[in-house]
């Protein structure tokens, strides 16, 4: 039986596996962490569940493919798919918040979940006439495809790449949210936005401009993807579920919890896939569920 | 009194007489028609009545299917029997199902309510996904007949019948019960009932084990009728379908949900006989239902279909926060 179990584990004496695994884990965090952390912001401030937000983020996918098939220079043709897709998916949230979101803050929690969640059947089906039912792959840019050798051990670049870029995210919400005037509007506004509001400061505009950020995010996190998963219909249900139990054990509305949450996730779907083959959903729901049943709040929320 | 029993008098006759005039299609069609009205009720006396937002509803319809589909396929009791144990097997299940989930959801309440039921939603649907051998996995369990008598589609849709008149009655005697007041009035103001002494979370408690029971005599009943149940029943993409419904129709009536399913479940023959985007069709005919008519068909009819300004209408009663 422990013979059983060792051999079942061996994996874990191997450095190689490790490295790999933890990379993957980090770095698919990170992706996550972009789409977690505007779906926290646009609960914390808008009060609204985006079930959209796995969409916004395959669209931005797919947004991803277009341009970069645009330019013949692979490095140009990146670096404008990133830019292409967070600006096209900040547009699409804006139009989504000022046409659609804004006429229901005041309605009942079930119009507000069924509004986003119609929205990911029509962007759903809006990308199948758009872009095919076929899935897409955008080549890595030679400068980040290769591998960087460290302590003996080989490195995907463009893993390091994901987790920097990640990291480059986070660096700047948390200064726009702790060292701007807009970052204190919004860390007021997830505490008591009718104060807010009586204060003087335009929430509208607020609102607008957080699901634009969001969006964005979302956005850009779809492009950095792109290289690395199989872009097509049903990209967006994965992600939603994982961004999904991400905010819920990071604790809706802090964008901290959410960036802690999404490495707890990506490094218990890495591992959880060597482990328990084929429970790596289970393993991330179970984490779901022993935090909503033990904490209810998340990891790093406050208190209702 | 004469015409407060007409009505449903007539209802029932018409529901009787339906499948003289229907093909074996549209007999098949009206069994579902039946069994996602009683789910929608079931699912709108925690909203409509009780101010719960499940959005995990459809882990007790899933409930209800799988078991339904092995008490017909494994327990190997005869047909007669098997008919008698179905709908007590998939409502004891599904109501066992529901304390569980309940035990730990009703201490939430609003949209925090709403991620916790989805979330074990999510947590059913992912062991119906992987414990092959009971549900047979992604494939789901196919090939189910109704047992015995009910094989022949008008026979099953009579028992269909009588299991959702059953259903609807005995929902109906709990929501005009004093329990289902005191729902109302844990809706209204949740505070101020605790405050009279009354034990709020034992009562959405209950309200929600009844609720799951009857929504999984609804997914039993579905289940044997359409042959196959999958795990897909349970995933996320099938949490909004009584949310819909329930919307559809009217959360401040107690028929409306029934009535919201018969129009979702026609509409979704009939658009997707004809093309393969019937989500986006769904989709917006969320929007419109959201946007221009919170209040549901039964809403219109309340308010005057012609009525200019429909959207000025006031809020449904329950508190938007």
């Amino acid at each position: 039986m422990l013979e059983l179990i060792a051999q079942h584990f061996a994996w874990a004496q191997n450095p190689v596996v490790l490295a790999r695994q933890t990379l993957a884990g980090v770095s698919n965090g990170m992706l996550l962490f972009l789409i977690s952390a505007g779906l926290s912001l646009i609960f914390g401030v808008l009060r609204i569940l985006n079930f959209a937000h796995g969409a916004l983020f395959m669209l931005g996918a797919l947004i991803a493919v277009s341009v970069a098939a645009l330019l013949p220079d692979p490095l140009a043709g990146f670096a404008a798919a990133l830019v292409g897709a967070a600006a096209g998916l900040g547009l699409l949230g804006a139009a989504i918040e000022t046409k659609l979101l804004r006429r229901i803050y005041r309605a009942p929690h079930e119009m507000q979940l069924l509004l986003t969640f119609a929205l990911v059947f029509i962007l759903g089906d809006a990308a199948k006439l758009i872009w095919g039912r076929e899935e897409h792959f955008v080549a890595m840019p030679a400068l980040l495809a290769g591998g960087a050798q460290a302590f003996g051990l080989v490195f995907p670049l463009y893993r390091l790449f994901l987790i920097a870029a990640g990291a480059a995210v986070a660096a700047g919400l948390w200064v726009m949210l702790y060292r701007t005037r807009w970052g204190i509007f919004i860390r007021a506004a997830t505490m008591d936005r009718e104060m807010l509001a009586a204060l003087g400061v335009d929430t509208r505009a607020l609102f607008t401009t957080v699901f634009t950020l969001g969006a964005a995010l979302a956005g850009l996190g779809g492009a950095l993807a792109a290289p690395v998963v199989a872009v097509g219909p049903g990209l967006h249900v994965q992600v939603l579920i994982d961004a999904f139990a991400v905010v819920v054990i990071g604790g809706l509305g802090s964008v901290l919890g959410a960036f802690v949450a999404s490495l707890l996730v990506g490094l218990v779907n890495a591992f959880g896939v060597l482990a328990f083959p084929g429970l790596a959903v289970v393993l991330t729901f179970g984490c779901m569920a022993i935090v909503l049943i033990v904490r209810p709040r998340g990891l790093l929320g406050t208190a209702e | 009194m004469k015409s407060r029993h007409a009505a449903p008098l007539v209802a029932a006759a018409a529901l009787l007489a339906l499948p003289f005039g229907l093909t074996e299609f549209w007999i098949f069609i009206a069994v579902e028609v039946l069994a996602f009205a009683l789910y929608a009720v079931s699912f709108n006396v925690l909203l409509g009545y009780g101010g719960m937002l499940s959005f995990g509803h459809a882990a007790f319809f899933g409930v209800g299917g799988y078991t339904a589909a092995l008490v017909v396929k494994q327990s190997g009791l005869p047909p007669v029997l098997a008919v008698a144990c179905l709908p007590l097997a998939a409502m004891f299940v599904s109501a066992a199902a529901a304390l569980v989930i309940g035990f730990f959801s009703v201490r939430r309440a609003g949209i925090y309510f709403a991620m916790l039921t989805f979330a074990f939603q999510m947590l059913l649907y992912t062991i119906a996904l992987k414990a092959t051998p009971l549900t047979g996995g992604d494939d789901g369990l196919t090939g189910l007949k109704p047992p015995g008598p009910l094989a022949q589609p008008l026979a099953y849709y009579y028992f269909a019948l009588a299991m959702t008149a059953a259903g609807l009655h005995v929902l109906h005697r709990v929501v005009s019960s004093p329990f289902g007041y005191t729902l109302r009035a844990i809706r209204a103001n949740a505070l101020r009932v605790q405050y009279l002494g009354i034990n709020v979370r034992a009562h959405r408690l209950a309200a929600f084990v009844v609720s799951g029971a009857f929504a999984g005599l609804a997914g039993a009943i579905f289940a044997l009728s359409n042959g196959n149940v999958f795990p897909e029943w349970l995933n996320w993409t099938a949490s909004a379908t009584p949310v819909v419904m329930a919307v559809l129709g009217g959360t401040a009536s107690f028929l409306g949900p029934a009535l919201g399913a018969a129009v979702y479940v026609v509409l979704e023959v009939l658009i997707s006989g004809r093309t393969e985007y019937w989500p986006l069709a769904m989709g917006i005919i969320i929007v419109i239902i959201v946007l221009l008519m919170p209040e549901g068909l039964t809403g219109l009819w309340r308010t005057g279909i012609v009525r200019r300004g429909a959207r000025a209408a006031p809020l449904p009663t329950r508190e938007a926060r």
